[in-house]
C-alpha cells in the first residue's frame, strides 16, 4: 500500500544501501566507456560520500541525484586547473630571446610523432618557426617518418611566404644518444633564432628501467619548457600505470630536487572509439594535468582542444 | 606472463569455494563478483564478462544440485569453460605450407605493431629456412616504406616497395607476382593503419585483399587496448577474412584482457605474441596450453570434458 506513494514521499534521506544498486550500474557504464575500473569505482564511491545523507526534495529521484552528481565531477576532472597556453608562452621565450622547447613522450605507437608534426603545423600557421628534434634514435624508419613530414610542411608554409624558413629537422641518425641531440637541436635553434624546438622521442613501456632513464635524462638535462604525454584513447586500464609511472620515471631518475614531470596530455586518436571516450577521464583523473591537445585523425588539420562538456555528454549517454 | 595477474586473481576467487562449508547462492555471487572485477580491471570487454557471469549462473541451479563436491565441481566447471571461450575461438589456425607461396596480409589499427611483427614473422621463417619477404603496402605513413626498407635490411629479408608508386593495391600485387615467381614461400604484405569510423581505408583493405587473394589474413591488437577493442575488431572481421591474431606488446605491463575480445569478435585464434621491439620478440601462442597456465590447474582438460 505505502509503495504507491513511494516517489513522493520527500524526506528521505540518501543512504549508501538506497544508493549502490544505481551506483553499480553507473560504475559499469562507465567501465563499458572505458573509464579505468578503478578510478569508475572511486569515481562512484566519491559520489556517494558526498551524498550520504542528503535529503532529497519532493520530485528528485535517487537515480536522478547520483547521475547528476557523477556527471558535476566528471566535468570538474576534465576541466584545466591550470590552463597551458603554448602560444602566449612561445612569445615569451622569444621575447627572453630563446626557442621554447616541447618534449613528446609517450609507449610504442601512440602518435607521439604524428601529434608532433600537426601542433608543428599549428605553430607555422601561427607564424611561429620550428625545429623538429629527431630524438628517436632506435625505430627504423623514425628519422625518414619526420623527414618526410618536414618535407611536407615546408611546401605548406614555404620560406616565400615567410620571409624565411619555417621548419627544419635536425638529426643524427640512428643509435646517437637521444639526450645529447636534444640538447645540440636546441643550441642550434637558438643560434639560428627559431621559435619553436619539438623533440621526438622513441616509444617506450614504463616497465622498461633502461629507456624511462634514458628519458629522465633528456628532460633534466635539457629542461624543456613543456613535457606532453602523449596516450591514446584507445587504452583501457593500462592508462593508469602508464602515466603513474611515467610521472614517477621523471621523478625518482631525475638528478635535481625539483623534478619536471608530465605538464599536459595530448590525447590521439579519438577518432577511432566512437562515445568510448573513458581515457579522457582515466587520464586526467591521474594527473590531475590538463589535456591541451586531441588528435582526430591522421592529417595536419586533425588537432582539437578537448570539449569537456561533449567528453561527459558521450559519457553519461 | 600474458595475463598471469588475472589468472592468479581467478584462482584465488575459485579458492574462496574450497573454503566456504556450505555452496550456496551467495558464496556463489560472491565469487562470480571477484572474478569479473578481475576481468574488468583487465579490459576484458564488459559486454563478455556479462556473457560470463549470466552463462555461470544459468548452469548453476541449487535447487537440483545435490551434494557440496558435487557443486563446488560444477560451479569450478562453468567458470573455466567461459575463460576458455574467451581465449579459444575453437578453430585451427592457418598452417603454412613449406614449399609453395604462403600469402600473409597484415591488417589492424593505426600504430598497432604490424610492420614490426611483419619483419618479426619472416624472420620466424626465415631462421627456420623457408624463403620468405615483405611486401611494404603502405603508402600512407610517412616513412613507412624505410621502416620496412631498415628492418629488412638488417634481417636479411627480401623486399619489396616504391616511394613513388600511391596505390597500395598496385604494390601489393606487383610485390606478390614477382616474389611468387621467385619462388618464394612465405610472402607477407604489410599494409596501413586503419580504423572502421574511416570507410575509404576500410574499402581499401577489401581491394588489397581481393587483388593478392591472401591465404591467411592476421589482425595485429596491441596488448593495452581497452573496450574500443571489440567494434573494431568486429568491424575488421565483417570487411575482410581475418583467420589469425596477433596480441604485441606484451613486454609491458599490460594484461592483455582487452586484446582478447579480438578473438571473440574474429572467432580466430592468437598465433603469436609480441614481446618486445626486437626482431625476435616474438612467441608462439598455443591456446590450451596457455589456459592451463593460466589457470595454473592440472586438471582442467578434466574438468572440461565433463
Ligand atoms: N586515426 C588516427 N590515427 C592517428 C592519430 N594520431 C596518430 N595516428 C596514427 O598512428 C600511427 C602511429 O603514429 P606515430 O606518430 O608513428 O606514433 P609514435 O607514438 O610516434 O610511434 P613510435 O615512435 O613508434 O613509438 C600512425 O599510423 C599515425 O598515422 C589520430 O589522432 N587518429
Ligand atoms: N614494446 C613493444 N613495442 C612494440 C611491439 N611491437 C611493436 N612495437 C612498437 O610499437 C610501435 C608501432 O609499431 P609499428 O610496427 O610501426 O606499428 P604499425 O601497426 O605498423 O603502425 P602503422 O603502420 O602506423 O599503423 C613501434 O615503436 C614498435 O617498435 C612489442 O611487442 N613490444
Ligand atoms: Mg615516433
Ligand atoms: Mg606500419
Amino acid at each position: 500500500m505505502f509503495s504507491l506513494f513511494k516517489g513522493l514521499v520527500g524526506s528521505k534521506a540518501l543512504s549508501e544501501e538506497t544508493m549502490r544498486p544505481v551506483l553499480d550500474k553507473l560504475r559499469d557504464h562507465l567501465i563499458g566507456k572505458n573509464v579505468a575500473a578503478d578510478i569508475a569505482n572511486k569515481l562512484c564511491d566519491s559520489v556517494a560520500t558526498k551524498l550520504e545523507g542528503k535529503v532529497l526534495g519532493t520530485f528528485e529521484t535517487v537515480a536522478k541525484t547520483v547521475r547528476a552528481t557523477l556527471t558535476e565531477s566528471l566535468v570538474q576532472i576534465l576541466s584545466p586547473k591550470r590552463r597551458v597556453d603554448i602560444l602566449r608562452d612561445c612569445m615569451h621565450a622569444k621575447q627572453e630571446g630563446r626557442p621554447y622547447v616541447m618534449t613528446f613522450c609517450g609507449v610504442n605507437g601512440v602518435g607521439k610523432s604524428t601529434n608532433l608534426a600537426k601542433i608543428c603545423f599549428w605553430l607555422l600557421e601561427n607564424d611561429l618557426s620550428v625545429l623538429i628534434a629527431a630524438c628517436d634514435t632506435f625505430r627504423a624508419g623514425a628519422v625518414e617518418q619526420l623527414r618526410t613530414h618536414v618535407r611536407r610542411l615546408d611546401a605548406l608554409h614555404p620560406m616565400q611566404a615567410h620571409g624565411r624558413r619555417m621548419v627544419h629537422l635536425y638529426e643524427k641518425g640512428y643509435g646517437k644518444d637521444a639526450a645529447g641531440i636534444a640538447m645540440e637541436a636546441i643550441r642550434y635553434a637558438a643560434d639560428s633564432k627559431i621559435d619553436v624546438v619539438l623533440v621526438d622521442t622513441a616509444g617506450r613501456m614504463q616497465d622498461n628501467e633502461p629507456l624511462m632513464r634514458a628519458l629522465a635524462k633528456l628532460i633534466t638535462v635539457n629542461q624543456p619548457d613543456l613535457v606532453l604525454f602523449v596516450g591514446e584513447a584507445l587504452v583501457g586500464n593500462e592508462a593508469v600505470d602508464q602515466l603513474v609511472k611515467f610521472n614517477q620515471a621523471l621523478a625518482d631518475h631525475s638528478a635535481t630536487n625539483d623534478p619536471h614531470v608530465i605538464d599536459g596530455i595530448v590525447l590521439t586518436k579519438f577518432d577511432t572509439i566512437d562515445d568510448k571516450v573513458g581515457a579522457a577521464i582515466s587520464m586526467t583523473y591521474i594527473t590531475g594535468q590538463p589535456i591541451v591537445f586531441v588528435g582526430t585523425g591522421q592529417t595536419y588539420t586533425d588537432l582539437k582542444a578537448l570539449n569537456p562538456d561533449a567528453v561527459v555528454r558521450a559519457l553519461m549517454k | 606472463m600474458v595475463l598471469a595477474d588475472l589468472g592468479r586473481k581467478i584462482t584465488t576467487a575459485l579458492q574462496s569455494l574450497s573454503r566456504a562449508t556450505i555452496i550456496n547462492e551467495e558464496v556463489l555471487n560472491s565469487m562470480l563478483k571477484q572474478i569479473c572485477a578481475a576481468l574488468l580491471e583487465a579490459d576484458v570487454n564488459i559486454r563478455l564478462v556479462k556473457n560470463l557471469r549470466e552463462n555461470v549462473r544459468a548452469v548453476i541451479d541449487f535447487d537440483e544440485m545435490a551434494g557440496g563436491l558435487n557443486k563446488r565441481r560444477m560451479i569450478q566447471s562453468a567458470v573455466f569453460k567461459e575463460l576458455v571461450k574467451l581465449v579459444d575461438p575453437g578453430v585451427k589456425p592457418y598452417q603454412p605450407v613449406k614449399g609453395k607461396p604462403n600469402i600473409i596480409m597484415f591488417v589492424g589499427l593505426q600504430g598497432s605493431g604490424k610492420t614490426t611483427t611483419c619483419t618479426k614473422l619472416a624472420y620466424h621463417y626465415l631462421r627456420k629456412n623457408w624463403k620468405s619477404c615483405l611486401v611494404c603496402a603502405d603508402t600512407f605513413r610517412a616513412g613507412a616504406y624505410d621502416q620496412v626498407k631498415q628492418n629488412c635490411t638488417k634481417a636479411r629479408i627480401p623486399f619489396y616497395g616504391s616511394y613513388t608508386e600511391v596505390d597500395p593495391v598496385v604494390i601489393a600485387s606487383t610485390g606478390v607476382e614477382m616474389f611468387k615467381k621467385e619462388g618464394f614461400e612465405m610472402i607477407i604484405v604489410d599494409t596501413s593503419g586503419r580504423h572502421k569510423q574511416e570507410e575509404s581505408l576500410f574499402e581499401e583493405m577489401l581491394a588489397v585483399a581481393n587483388a593478392i587473394k591472401p591465404d591467411n589474413i592476421i589482425f595485429v591488437m596491441d596488448a593495452t587496448i581497452g573496450q574500443a577493442c571489440e567494434s573494431q575488431a568486429r568491424a575488421f572481421k565483417d570487411k575482410v577474412d581475418i583467420g589469425s591474431v596477433i596480441i604485441t606488446k606484451l613486454d609491458g605491463h599490460a594484461k592483455g584482457g582487452g586484446a582478447l575480445s579480438a578473438v571473440a569478435a574474429t572467432q580466430s585464434p592468437i598465433i603469436f605474441i609480441g614481446t618486445g621491439e626486437h626482431i625476435d620478440d616474438l612467441e608462439p601462442f598455443k591456446t590450451k596450453p596457455f589456459i592451463n597456465k593460466l589457470l595454473g590447474m592440472g586438471d582442467i582438460e578434466g574438468l572440461l570434458d565433463k
